[in-house]
């Protein structure tokens, strides 16, 4: 298992160099220059202000030099200091992370919550009405846009009904630590992040239960007089539950990936709406920190499920 | 019941139970609410306490006016230090605020004397130093933008580093301020050359000498001070409000003054909400999340009929305009005066205003906006929407009409590219607008909506792709138009000169105009005598018509009726914050 998790290791590390390069000249490629884009407008600003500023930020060197600079300092977790802020990039983002992580694992626990049961129950249902119902949500879950949603959801609970807040993630004058009050934040948020997750798990929980239940084993235990609730839960859900535990494995990246809309709509200061803001302001050292962190999550997540799976199958390791 | 069905109703039961926990611990409304039976009450006697949240579309990226170049950087530290000079709310004229000033006969000495009660938050007074601290803080700083600011202070340009065209790091000290031995709360200020913005680039940034003084001693560093943590957790403040605590991204909350030299605030915090867009700064003033913000025009329908707000209107201090590339290789047409003015007689500018911003704006047809001093007081061309006249025009400079109903001159036909910044739904329908009124002209006009990014460079470094660019100024404090018509300012691709002139227009009696208006040779710096320089200028400009000026938005700013003495002006919304109160 040491010598699995090694190599896989090793093989991240041209995936992220792989990245990185691709991050950078997509970044810097990208039109316009960001000392001209805040110094724009400014009265008296002069061309040896602008030079100034690019030679501080190095953004007076040739690309490759610039790249090879970033990477040098990048792998000392040096990202540099933001254009616009003027403090450590990481340090910056790293302020954001908890916040994204708090909307990834509730969206995550919502879609595990409410998608597998929903699998379960249409597998049980198949072909009523009932079926059909969670059918059609699965498939209005990857349909509806998460902006779209996220709106009609802030007109309805926030501005008619007044029952959740709009925006943010504590209300002004709130303790930090007011679970209850963050919970109300998080609640419109987190369900839209977590909509396609529950229409994913709903209809893997529902093909792989119909398997399940078509299997030897639970027609044995049938045989043997076991209860109904012990036949699903304890023997069927089970054996259902495991290509739902081995795509975890990339889910939580990719809920931080994906966050960016949501964070958008509901106002919530995560990793996404600080990179998205510092996208369109050209802060490539805040873009580049993170668009890696994303990465090495990815990379960590895609790890970490390939060891699950290993666990799952000896046969993977020898592969 | 099955167990399966019961099984199924537990979790949903779960399910519910916590979403109505989570809905149920927690009032819904924030603690600022909107009064359910307002008055206006601003003569009774205010009520103590309560908090003001303000809806932000961006985080402020320092509390360091030093380091500041955003708009919501500015009213952070603006909250936290005051300056020393301010503008009059309505008219822009400067006055004294923390310091009185004189200007001496040959307009070269300033003379400043600090408030006798401004003291910081720890006790200290206020002096001269601490205005001095600050400008030595440009000087120093290799983040700031602002060295060019200061530039006609004598020995400014000695002191600051790195060395450079301006700047040459020879001196220590800067000879050109002196403060009076005998009062430290007296100092004067030596320029090298009148200059009659110099009185608001004056207020400077006044900050404490006690904890800033550090980081600006011989042997400090650039990065001592831009890297100081008090940069962005301030300890010591001379303003309304003290920084209590910034959640990045999310709020920076400031708590009231008790030491306030012109009265403790009524209200007990000032909080900076930062919110995702407008639609979200919309929604929080409806739900009452936000005390006070401003709104688009779009959504001015919908708040009106919100009773729990109020809402003021007043002229933004900008406009939106069409610039035309009167050196633009492909579309020639510019460089002539009467196309140009055709142009603006061709664009029906009332009824884009009443399309575009629903009627909230002000049609432009000059570079100063009616609310400023330096707006003229002369009759100008109003460019009234004139098809005849413009198509009149048009011929008259050479454009006819081919079989195909396109202008053409000399075999060339008439196109012209409206570029503008994507994502800008204002803008992008102008430029749409706009085309479309063109080609019934008979010009092919089109709309290209590209990134602001890119747009920003293209401009500033004279791309000779873009024939016509619809952008904004924003026109903050001193009238003078330097920066943007001066004919210095025209940027200069084969020398790498860049700079705001991208309309390549220049006329040397305008040049003159704003050189005196600036720089007057007879040192008066009168709002009366610039006044006639800019008359002239604006003249120019109306005449030559380099801009279609297009307009000046009108500013909606939307308070909660529980808000009582808020009223913003063009100049400033903050100007008496201490004052504000919320009534309970």
């Amino acid at each position: 298992m040491r010598n699995f998790i090694l190599r896989r290791l090793v093989y991240a590390i041209p995936t992220l160099i792989g990245i990185s390069i691709i991050t950078f000249v997509i970044v810097r490629m990208s039109p316009g220059d960001p000392i001209r884009l805040f110094t724009f407008g400014q009265r008296d600003i002069t061309g040896e202000d602008i030079e100034r500023l690019r030679h501080l930020y190095g953004l007076d060197k040739p690309l490759p030099l610039q790249y090879v600079d970033w990477l040098i300092a990048m792998v000392q977790l040096n990202f540099g200091q933001s254009f616009i802020y003027h403090t450590d990039a990481f340090q910056l983002l790293l302020t954001r992370v908890p916040n994204t992580l708090q909307l990834a694992i509730v969206a995550l626990g919502l879609q595990l919550v409410i998608g597998v049961p929903l699998g379960v129950i249409a597998a049980l249902k198949r072909g009523s009405w009932v079926d059909g119902v969670i059918r059609v949500f699965g498939v209005a879950g990857h349909a509806v846009p998460a902006f779209w949603l996220g709106l009609v959801l802030i007109i309805v609970f926030a501005v008619q009904l007044r029952l959740l807040p709009s925006q943010g993630m504590l209300t002004v004058g709130k303790d930090v630590w007011d679970i209850p009050d963050r919970l109300r934040h998080i609640l419109l948020p987190a369900f839209v992040l977590s909509l396609t997750g529950i229409a994913n798990y709903s209809r893997i929980l529902r093909t792989e239960t119909l398997d399940v239940l078509g299997q030897d084993f639970v027609r044995t235990a049938h045989a043997k007089g076991l209860h109904e609730r012990t036949v699903v839960f304890v023997h069927a859900l089970r054996n259902a539950l495991i290509p739902v535990v081995t795509a975890l494995g990339g889910i939580l990246a990719g809920l931080v990936g994906g966050a960016l809309v949501v964070e958008q709509v509901f106002s919530w200061p995560g990793v996404g709406q600080f990179t998205f803001q510092a996208a369109i302001a050209k802060d490539y050292p805040i873009v580049q920190a993170a668009t890696m962190f994303v990465s090495v999550l990815l990379v960590v997540s895609y790890l970490l499920r390939d060891i699950a799976y290993a666990i799952v199958d000896p046969r993977i390791k020898a592969g | 019941m099955t167990a399966k069905q019961h099984t199924g109703r537990i979790l949903i039961a779960v399910f519910a139970a916590s979403v109505l926990v989570a809905t149920a611990c927690t009032p819904a409304n924030p603690t600022t609410q909107p009064s359910p039976t307002p008055t206006e009450a601003a003569s009774a006697k205010p009520d103590q306490g309560g908090r003001v949240i303000e809806g932000w579309i961006s985080d402020l990226a320092t509390i360091q006016p030093v380091l500041s170049n955003d708009t919501t950087s500015a009213r952070a530290w603006g909250l936290i230090y005051d300056g020393i000079i301010q503008q009059d709310s309505k008219s822009g004229e400067p006055k004294a605020k923390m310091a009185t000033y004189s200007v001496s006969s040959d307009g070269l000495t300033y003379t400043f004397e600090m408030n006798a009660k401004a003291n910081w938050s720890d006790g200290k007074p206020v002096i001269a130093q601490d205005w001095l601290t600050g400008l030595m803080g440009v000087g120093k700083s290799a983040k700031t933008v602002r060295k060019s600011t200061f530039q006609d202070i004598q020995g400014f340009n000695e002191y600051c580093a790195p060395a450079g065209t301006q700047c040459k790091a020879t001196a220590s000290s800067i000879s050109g301020v002196t403060i009076d031995s005998a009062n430290p709360k007296k100092w004067s200020v030596k320029m090298t050359k009148v200059s009659c913005p110099a009185i608001l680039d004056l207020t400077g940034y006044t900050i404490p000498t006690q904890v800033f003084g550090k980081y600006l001693t011989a042997t400090s560093t650039a990065a001592d001070f831009d890297n100081a943590p008090e940069n962005t957790n301030p300890t010591v403040f001379s303003g309304p409000f003290k920084f209590k605590e910034w959640r990045k991204g999310d709020q920076a909350i400031f708590s009231k003054n008790d030491s306030y030299w012109q009265g403790t605030p009524n209200v007990d915090e000032y909080v900076m909400k930062v919110v995702a867009n407008t639609a979200a700064v919309t929604n929080g003033l409806k739900t009452g999340e936000l005390t006070f913000g401003t709104v688009l025009a779009r959504d001015l329908a919908d708040m009106q009929t919100v009773d729990s707000v109020k809402i003021t209107k007043y002229q933004n201090l900008g406009y939106t305009f069409i610039g035309w590339n009167t050196a633009s290789p492909t579309a020639t047409g510019l460089a002539d005066k009467r196309v140009r003015q055709a142009l603006a007689y061709g664009i029906d500018m009332d009824a884009v205003i009443r399309a575009v911003v629903f009627g909230e704006a002000t049609k432009q047809v000059a570079h100063h906006v009616p609310v400023q001093w330096a707006y003229p007081s002369i009759a100008l061309e109003p460019y009234k929407y004139d098809k005849a006249k413009a198509e009149s025009l048009l011929k008259d400079a050479g454009w006819v009409k081919g079989a195909d109903g396109i202008l053409a001159k000399d075999g060339k036909k008439f196109s012209l590219t409206i570029s503008t910044n994507s994502g800008n739904q204002e803008r992008e329908t102008l430029a749409q607008v706009a085309a479309d009124q063109y080609k019934q002209l008979g010009i092919q006009a089109q709309a290209r909506p590209e990134a602001f990014q890119g747009l920003v460079t293209k401009l500033t470094t004279g791309d000779q792709t873009l024939e016509a660019t619809i952008i904004g100024w924003s026109l903050g404090g001193d009238p003078d138009p330097y920066s943007i018509w001066h004919s210095s300012n025209i940027p200069d691709p084969a020398k790498k000169v860049e700079g705001f002139g991208f309309t390549f227009f220049k006329d040397p009696a305008m040049d003159k105009a704003i050189e005196e208006g600036r720089n007057p040779t007879n040192g008066d710096c009168s709002t009366a005598a610039r006044k006639k320089n800019y008359e002239t200028f604006n003249k120019i400009l109306n005449e030559n018509q380099p801009y279609n000026f297009g307009y000046s938005n009108n500013t909606l700013a939307v308070s909660q009726k529980s808000l009582q003495n808020f009223n913003p002006a063009s100049f400033s919304t903050l100007y008496n914050v201490h004052e504000w109160w919320i009534k309970k």
